[in-house]
Order: C-alpha cells, then sequence, then structure tokens
C-alpha cells in the first residue's frame, strides 16, 4: 500500500485540476484482489474488469496528456512572443512599463516551466503505477499480463513524453535569456522570497522529487525490473523542503 | 436506386431549388429484393456531399442498429460536419431509432425532398412534412406534388397528438421496415408545442435534441433556416427534450453499385463554422435495449467539448502553421476555424481539431498564463513592486532561481528514470525472448532424442549465477544468464551507467520496513 499512500499524497499536493487525472491505483488492486479470490465463474469477468479499466484508465491519461501537451504549446509560443515584444519595447521610454512586465514574464515562464515538469511526473508516476499493478496482476494471479502490456503502455502518447521535454529545455533555453538582465548580487534569499514563489507549483515539484526518492528506495519485492535509487545529493532537497514548510503565506 | 438515378434525381434537385434532401437507405437485410447503389446511409450521404457540395442539407434517418449509427456518427464527426444528433429513445420493441441529421444552413425556401426507391421512376417530390400511420406506410405529405407514384404508398395522414406522441408507438413489423410516427413536440420558447401533422399545416418542425454531435460555433455563422420542412431550425433545439419518434421511411434508395468510399479529407470540410447558433448539448438518456454502449453524456459545457473523437496531437510546427493561417486572416478573433483549417492544408485535420485549439489559442492570448492549471495567482509580490526596488527584485530573483533549481532537478531526475524505465523493460524483452529460445532449443532437443535422459542444456540455462538480478518473486521474471544483459547496454549515458552499477551493488536484500523511515 507503500505506492497507493505515496502517489494519494502526490494527488492531494498536485494542481488541483489534475487530480482526477491521476491512476486509480486503489481501484486496481481491489479488482486484482477480486479475481484472486473469486470462484472461477465470476473470474474471467472480474478480469475483463480489470483490464477494461485499465484500458480506460489509459485512455483518460492519454487524453488528458495531449491537451495539456496542446496547451503548453501555445502556451510557450506565447510566452516569446511576449518576451520578444518586451524586450523591444526595453528601449522606450516607459521603462518602468517594462520592468513590471518583465517580472510577470519572469514569474510566468519559470512557473509554466514548473507545469510542464510536472506533467512529466504526472507521466512517470502513472507509468509505475501501471507497472505495479500489472506486476501484482502477475503475482496474484499467474497471468503473464505484464511484458505485452507494459509494452504496449510504453507506446502510449502519455509516455512518450519527447515533446514535453523538448519544450522543457527550450523554456530553460528562454529563461536563461530571461535572466541575463544584470542583477545585483546581493544573495539574499530569505523565507520571503520563497513566499514569492508560486507556491504550489514549487510544493508539487518538491513534493515529486521527494515521492520519486522514496519509491526508489528500494523495497520487499526489489527485482529485475526494478529502479535504483536517486543518486541526488540529500542537501539540495532538505533545504528545499525545509523552505516550503513553515513559510507564512 | 441506380446511381445513375441517384444522380439524377439530385441534379433535378438542383435546378428546382431543392435545398433540402432526406436521404434514406434501406436495409438489404430487411428487404432482400431491393438493390443499392449504396451500402449505406454514409454512403448516399458521400456521394452526395462532393458532387453538389454544400448545396444540400440533407437528413438521413433511421438506423436501425444503434452501433451503426455510432459508428457513422463519429465519420461524421471526424468528416468535420456539423450536425446534430437527435437521438430518439422510444423503446419501441426493443428498437431503438435514432435520426441523425446533418445540418447545413439551408436558404429560406427549403424544401424536401426525399428520394424515393422506385422501381418505375426516381419521382422528386417535395414533401413538407412526413407522416405515418399505424397502417404501416409513409406518406410524405406535400400538397403540391409533381410526379406522385403511387410506390411512394402515401397514405392519409394521420393527425398526430400530443397524446400520440408520448407513446410508444407501432409495432415492429417485421415485413418491410418499421413505420413509426414521427412527430416533435417543440418545446421551447420560440414555438408552440405540438405540431400536428396535417396535410394542410406544413409547418412541421422538429427540435432534435442536440447531442455532443452538435457543434456550438461561433456565432459569428449563424445562417440557418428551416422553414417548412423537416429539418428544424437550430434555434429551436432547446436543453429539452421533446418528446421523439421516429419515423422510418419506407422508401429508401440505392441500388447496388459500389459504394465509394472516398477518404473523408475529400468531403469539404469547414462546414461547422457555418452551423446555426445551436444551444448547448443537452443530456439524452437512452435506454439502450440492445445492450450497446453509448456515452452519450454531453458536457454542458459547450466550449470544452471536443465531438471529434481521433485525438489529434499537435506539434510546435503545425502550431507555427496554425499561427500563420490566423494571423493571415486578421487575428486570432478575426479569424474562423474554416478559413484557418483552409488555408492550413494539412491532412488528416478536421474543423474540430481546428476549433478547439482556436478556442485555447484565444484564451492563451487573452489571459496570458492565468492558466487553470495553477491554484495560487500569487499576483501581489510582484504588482507591488516597483522595479526599482532592488533589494525586493533580488530576494524575487532568488526565489525563482531556487525555483528553477529544483524544478530543473525534477526534470533531470524524470528523464534519467524514463530512460532507465525503457532499457528495463527493453532488457526484460531480450531475456524473455532468450529464454524462449533456449526453450525451443530444448523441446527440439527433447523430442529429437527423447529416449534419452534429461537435457542437460535445460539446466544450464536455468542456473547460470545471476548476479545483476537480486530475488524476486515476480513470477514471470524468468532467471537468466548474466551475459545476456550485456547485449542492449549500448547506449547508456554515464549516469544511466552508474545506475545499473548501482544495481549491481545492491545485493537482494529483504528491506526492512523501518528502513524507508529514516531515509527520509
Amino acid at each position: 500500500m507503500k505506492f497507493g499512500k505515496r502517489l494519494k499524497r502526490q494527488v492531494e499536493e498536485t494542481i488541483p485540476a489534475w487530480r482526477d487525472k491521476f491512476l486509480s491505483y486503489k481501484d486496481l488492486k481491489k479488482l486484482v484482489r477480486l479475481i484472486s479470490v473469486a470462484p472461477s465463474s465470476a473470474e474471467s469477468k472480474a478480469e475483463a474488469e480489470f483490464i477494461y479499466l485499465l484500458n480506460s484508465e489509459i485512455e483518460k491519461f492519454n487524453a488528458f496528456f495531449m491537451e495539456q501537451e496542446e496547451e503548453f504549446i501555445i502556451r510557450l509560443r506565447e510566452l516569446k512572443e511576449r518576451l520578444r515584444s518586451v524586450i523591444t519595447a526595453a528601449n522606450e521610454p516607459p521603462e518602468a512599463v517594462y520592468a513590471a512586465e518583465m517580472w510577470r514574464i519572469r514569474k510566468d515562464i519559470v512557473n509554466f516551466h514548473g507545469e510542464m515538469v510536472l506533467l512529466e511526473n504526472y507521466s512517470s508516476i502513472n507509468y509505475t503505477g501501471l507497472a505495479k499493478i500489472l506486476k501484482k496482476y502477475d503475482k496474484r494471479t499467474g497471468g503473464l499480463l505484464r511484458l505485452p502490456f507494459i509494452e504496449k503502455v510504453l507506446k502510449q502518447p502519455f509516455f512518450t513524453t519527447d515533446l514535453i521535454s523538448k519544450l522543457v529545455k527550450e523554456c530553460e533555453d528562454t529563461i536563461e535569456a530571461v535572466f541575463q538582465v544584470p542583477q545585483e548580487d546581493a544573495r539574499s534569499g530569505g523565507p520571503e522570497a520563497v513566499a514569492a514563489t508560486e507556491q504550489s507549483i514549487f510544493r508539487n515539484t518538491v513534493a515529486a522529487l521527494a515521492t520519486m526518492k522514496e519509491l526508489r528506495n528500494g523495497s520487499s519485492t526489489y527485482g529485475q525490473f526494478s529502479l535504483p535509487p536517486m543518486s541526488l545529493p540529500d542537501i539540495d532537497l532538505a533545504q528545499a523542503l525545509q523552505l516550503t514548510s513553515p513559510i507564512p503565506s | 436506386m441506380s446511381l445513375a438515378s441517384t444522380d439524377h434525381v439530385l441534379v433535378i434537385a438542383c435546378a428546382v431549388g431543392i435545398l433540402n434532401i432526406l436521404a434514406l437507405y434501406e436495409d438489404p437485410q430487411k428487404k432482400p429484393g431491393c438493390e443499392n447503389a449504396f451500402t449505406s446511409t454514409i454512403d448516399l450521404v458521400r456521394h452526395i456531399r462532393p458532387t453538389h457540395n454544400d448545396y444540400f442539407s440533407i437528413t438521413v434517418a433511421s438506423y436501425p442498429d444503434f452501433s451503426v449509427v455510432v459508428a457513422e456518427l463519429r465519420e461524421f464527426d471526424s468528416t468535420g460536419k456539423s450536425f446534430s444528433l437527435s437521438i430518439i429513445a422510444i423503446e419501441i420493441k426493443n428498437i431503438i431509432l435514432p435520426t441523425i441529421k446533418e445540418k447545413y444552413p439551408a436558404l429560406p425556401d427549403s424544401q424536401q425532398v426525399s428520394m424515393e426507391r422506385g422501381p418505375r421512376s426516381e419521382h422528386v417530390t417535395s414533401c413538407h412534412t412526413p407522416f405515418v400511420s399505424n397502417s404501416g406506410s409513409i406518406g410524405p405529405l406535400f400538397s403540391s406534388a409533381p410526379g406522385f407514384s403511387s410506390d411512394l404508398h402515401f397514405s392519409s395522414v394521420a393527425p398526430l397528438d400530443r397524446q400520440m406522441i408520448t407513446a410508444p408507438l407501432v409495432s415492429q413489423s417485421s415485413e418491410s421496415g418499421m413505420w413509426f410516427p414521427l412527430a416533435q413536440s417543440h418545446s421551447g420558447a420560440s414555438q408552440t408545442s405540438v405540431r400536428k401533422f396535417t396535410r394542410e399545416s406544413p409547418d412541421v418542425s422538429w427540435s432534435p435534441v442536440s447531442l455532443q454531435g452538435v457543434i456550438d460555433n461561433d456565432s459569428a455563422v449563424s445562417n440557418q433556416v428551416q422553414s417548412n420542412c423537416i429539418m428544424v431550425s437550430d434555434d429551436k433545439q432547446d436543453d429539452i427534450w421533446s418528446d421523439l419518434i421516429v419515423d422510418e421511411w419506407k422508401e429508401l434508395l440505392n441500388d447496388p453499385n459500389s459504394t465509394d468510399t472516398q477518404p473523408k479529407e475529400a468531403y469539404s470540410l469547414g462546414q461547422a463554422s457555418n452551423i446555426s447558433s445551436h444551444q448547448p448539448q443537452t443530456h439524452l438518456a437512452i435506454p439502450s435495449h440492445s445492450g450497446e454502449h453509448y456515452a452519450v453524456t454531453s458536457p454542458t459545457s459547450a466550449a470544452n467539448s471536443s465531438a471529434a473523437k481521433p485525438r489529434m496531437r499537435w506539434t510546435p510546427e503545425l502550431h507555427e502553421c496554425f499561427v500563420e493561417a490566423v494571423n493571415q486572416l486578421g487575428g486570432s478573433e478575426k479569424a474562423t476555424p474554416k478559413g484557418v483549417l483552409k488555408l492550413m492544408k494539412v491532412d488528416g485535420l478536421t474543423i474540430y481539431h481546428v476549433k478547439s485549439h482556436l478556442q485555447k489559442y484565444r484564451t492563451a492570448r487573452y489571459r496570458p498564463d492565468s492558466s487553470e492549471g495553477t491554484s495560487e495567482k500569487n499576483a501581489s509580490p510582484l504588482e507591488g513592486v516597483s522595479s526599482l526596488d532592488l533589494k525586493t527584485g533580488i530576494e524575487i530573483t532568488e526565489a525563482l532561481r531556487l525555483q528553477m533549481e529544483v524544478q530543473k532537478r525534477l526534470h533531470e531526475q524524470l528523464e534519467i528514470q524514463r530512460n532507465l524505465q525503457l532499457r528495463i523493460e527493453e532488457q526484460g524483452r531480450y531475456l524473455q525472448m532468450m529464454f524462449e529460445q533456449q526453450c525451443k532449443g530444448n523441446i527440439d532437443k527433447l523430442k529429437a532424442s527423447s529416449s534419452q535422459s534429461p537435457d542437460p542444456t535445460n539446466t544450464q540455462a536455468t542456473e547460470t549465477p545471476t548476479d545483476k538480478k537480486p530475488q524476486d518473486d515476480a513470477g514471470d521474471d524468468s532467471p537468466v544468464s548474466a551475459k545476456a544483459t550485456e547485449g542492449p547496454k549500448q547506449n547508456k549515458t554515464r549516469t544511466e551507467t552508474e545506475a545499473i552499477d548501482i544495481l549491481d551493488e545492491h545485493p537482494p536484500l529483504k528491506r526492512i520496513k523501518g528502513n524507508e523511515n529514516d531515509l527520509q
């Protein structure tokens, strides 16, 4: 149930609009349990239901993912447009306007980047959930569903995140440019600074990282298909975690 | 009806100024004797469309088979047609008969043509209202009907009143087709409720319940009319599902010429923008006795519904093309889906895709990055900032920088993880293959030398030490030879190699649950 709990926590932390788009892990588990205890008459029906649910979950992921992807494509382009227009306006008299807009763009673009990464995380965690539930199924029913099914999943749109990855990189490059604007060097990032960030996305991201780490710390069923532990410098993460907690928003 | 005669009728219709066509197709299963040029109504429509483009408004009716409806409906969807779907869900001896309509703007003087099957000749009749009586024949009714064939089985009109309308009607006859009086009581602000079907009252109007198929489109174009014909003007469609009864026309068309399965793209796309201004969809509960699923839940938020099922995966290049087209048309406000679609000239792109994309585009422009994704709009710290306040500016920059760091970290990790997952599965496949080959080899050997002792090769395969593979309890993880893992390991990044090394270093352990807490 560990994954289930972690998933639940992720879902709670996530962007509200996304909450019902995640894997219905619990339901699937219930079905697997049902299958294994069902009398043989009901068994095939339960199995059919399981498969049906699996497929409809995948549909759900795909639809949501592609929709978000589409939106991200549009928004990235718009952000770049905004940036371009602000930069060209930079040399004109109302510089205050320029500066304010620049801040807004910076904030927006960082948040946008965050959202895209969270979508990748969405994809990843759902995949993990699927892999786990399939493993459970095979274990409980002695079936051989996992391998072929996971093959199919690997090809699904929601798992082929190459485009999003590309967008993220593009965004990062753009951000480099945005933050090139000369800044004073004082490094005074205190707790107040963190409060200024878009709390939800930031929190989400940190939570996602934490969850990932936990998930990969190994389990009792560590096997050839399990992922190795993450190599993440603990210091940064701890710092980030620390920063998110006591901020009076 | 033969192809030729169908065409002939169409031409006449054109000439005569008829704009609405009721296209009927008779299921050959029901009437084995008839010959059909088309295999389905869709074919018929497909045929009509390219020949006459958008000249005609086509109504289609009477699908006995619901699943067929669904399939064809989807096709209509993807061809970019606007349509409204009326599903008349009346249980009539376990039959559900939907009526599907395709709607197009029709001009004021629309009349109706029903294409009929007639062994003698084709007749173009203009009818104002359809009628059905319980005797099992239809009589399209019209006063000024040229060339009325007795084949058409016109019967006298049975005036239908409200009571009749509500009652499920007419049993299905096993013979030639089913007859159901069709009437729509039209509830809504604009019109009176029941129409009586009489000879004298040509203004029967339908108010089909529109389902998801109805596209709410730009109110820019709302050109519809329907006067006295079966096709109802859309503004009469309300959210109220009025009682509907399906009318199935007996006279159907079509002789058996080969169907031309034209690719959907050949259709003139971009009709949707011409759809009349509809009211949003309504919910329709369909008692499905035939046991078919049709998830007809129409989202009431018309803006978000996308009727087209085939999902389009957009790319930046495609979007670029889109933006260019939009700009050419004068900007996101002025551009219409139809126009954009035409300009883009992309195969497989439908009006629905363009429409929904355009909507997203508009939203993105006019509410820049106040996305629905973010739950908090953290506007305040920045709004108040006078940009000259360096210190706050610096703090904010720091915060953003930190945020970026974390995000980048997560992104990086996700990438690594994904690649690992892919590799792992690839390995799994490879091993599985190897195992199967081994097994096969063994079986062959066994077959070849069945009298001999147990095959040593078999044991070898299963007992090779697996230092890479920690113990596990998954049934399908086949024992493997360590060497086999060398194969797929070609293109690894350094971090991945490290990860695999870690895998090596972590021998199979049964972790105590307490450990995980410590690691937090």
